[in-house]
């Protein structure tokens, strides 16, 4: 039981990892900071857990894909996000292959189901 | 926000960012404060925010990526630090011991020869100085890597054994919910430890550096510990110690010295007094004055001639000799010393208990 639910819990991390790069990278053409990005995605039905998001946004800043500045004339210090050029660009082409990708899962996964 | 929950936010984050790199920690540190400010606005419990964010040790390896370390950012820096304090103080001695080596079993100087003579005996010196130094450097830097990378490993398998921990647990309540018990919740974390708790670099590095050297000149030049004569031109020296039955003493004095440096890296790496370095201290504490009872009394470590080479490199001076030799008894000296290191030792151990109970945070051992 327990070995299932580990192993299924593993595989569903592996196949959200991925397009969870995209859905931030989507939302990020204006400038966000990280909870009204965790709610707007929570909004569109694509959950995603504070503690992995704050530490992907880092990542994907160090990569060069998001670039980010402290805000700090509100009540508190605030990081914004917002994609890079490069980010865009980035974003364009995993959007093009994402299309591409889910398409064909469409087919495959109807095809089984018929 | 309530001063109670505004603590447990500080909790929560400082155990997220202790285990991170220092380079990482200020910036990760503002933005949780915005993120768990921001979801306490939206929520309205901080219990309830700090439940959803889980387990800290959890979101700071989301922090740290996927990568396995020898010796991991929690360590790293400290790590890195001690690795330069060990090396120089190795390598500097050591240069200058060969250097001294040199010059000392240098020939007879003349008119004619004398700079080449001098340039060849520093040249000597420094090729072996050399040598030995990097052999040392080689072995510091070894077992300085091995101690942390065995206290990251200690440290993964505590927190393995946790988790296990709870797993059974769960299991043992078969049917009630087998899930909520085993989650983590804020009541595990601990209080931001008192400023005064925290072990820094400073408090460690003469320990470190006496360590080091007294080390490698028990290696390398344990006749430089000897009684000093000139003789017209010449300088006569006897030494303190017993060279002849040095391979026995050696090893025990060396062992002595790294249970030393194994428990100032344990402080420096868990960085805060607690139970932990507390017991740490304490064995080792214990263990020194052991070896050091066993170095001073029951090994041969004193030159037994050493009353009657004196009196022989002394010969027509015997007068001003005599008056120093009635003071040399190697018992007493032996006593002499340990009573000094047990002093030393006991004082230390007090201090540390002393800070642990007054300050000290009640750590686990990760």
């Amino acid at each position: 039981m327990g070995e299932e639910k580990d192993l299924l819990s593993s595989l569903l991390l592996e196949l959200r990892r991925g397009t969870l790069t995209i859905s931030v990278l989507s939302q990020m053409k204006e400038p966000k900071y990280g909870y009204a990005l965790v709610q707007s995605l929570e909004e569109k039905g694509v959950a995603i857990d504070p503690n992995t998001l704050y530490p992907l946004l880092r990542r994907l800043e160090n990569q060069g894909l998001l670039e980010s500045r402290w805000e700090t004339g509100g009540a508190k210090p605030r990081k914004y996000y917002q994609r890079t050029k490069y980010g865009t660009e980035i974003y364009e082409k995993l959007k093009a292959y994402w299309q591409n990708l889910s398409a064909g899962m469409d087919r495959l996964l109807r095809e089984e189901e018929s | 926000m309530t001063p109670n929950e505004k603590d447990y936010m500080d909790r929560y984050i400082y155990q997220v960012i202790r285990r991170l790199s220092k380079a990482q920690r200020d910036e990760v540190r503002m933005e949780l404060e915005e993120l768990i400010s921001d979801m306490y606005t939206d929520k309205g419990s901080m219990e309830e925010v700090l439940t959803e964010l889980g387990d800290p040790a959890e979101f700071a390896k989301q922090y740290q990526g996927d990568q396995r370390y020898l010796i991991g950012p929690e360590y790293f820096d400290t790590y890195l630090w001690f690795v330069k304090v060990v090396i120089v103080c190795a390598a500097i001695p050591i240069l200058l011991i060969s250097l001294i080596n040199a010059i000392g079993e240098m020939p007879a100087i003349t008119a004619q020869n004398s700079a080449s003579v001098i340039i060849r005996a520093i040249v000597d010196g420094l090729i072996t100085g050399i040598t030995d130094a990097i052999l040392s450097c080689v072995s510091a830097f070894g077992a300085v890597t091995l101690t942390f990378a065995i206290m990251e490993r200690k440290k993964v398998q505590f927190e393995l054994k946790k988790e296990e921990k709870w797993s059974l647990e769960s299991l043992s309540g078969e049917g009630k919910t087998p899930t909520s018990r085993s989650r983590w919740t804020p009541k595990f974390l601990e209080p931001v430890p008192d400023k005064k708790a925290i072990i820094s670099r400073g408090d460690s590095i003469v320990g470190i550096i006496f360590i080091v050297i007294f080390s490698v000149l028990l290696i390398f030049a344990p006749h430089f510990f000897a009684a000093f004569f000139t003789e017209g031109e010449t300088v006569m020296t006897v030494p303190i110690f017993n060279l002849e039955q040095w391979g026995i003493v050696l090893p025990v004095f060396i062992l002595s010295l790294l249970i030393g440096l194994a428990d100032e890296i344990l402080r420096l790496v868990v960085g805060v007094y607690c139970r932990l370095v507390m017991i740490s201290n304490i064995v080792c504490g214990v263990l020194q004055i052991v070896l050091s009872i066993i170095v001073l009394k029951v090994l041969p470590i004193w030159n037994p001639n050493f009353v009657l080479e004196i009196e022989q490199a002394l010969g027509d001076h015997a007068d001003s000799g005599a008056r120093f030799l009635t003071y040399w008894n190697a018992d007493m000296v032996s006593n002499g010393f340990l009573a000094f290191i047990v002093a030393i030792t006991l004082f230390e151990i007090g201090v540390t208990i002393y800070k642990t109970l007054r300050y000290g945070v009640a750590v686990k051992s990760n």
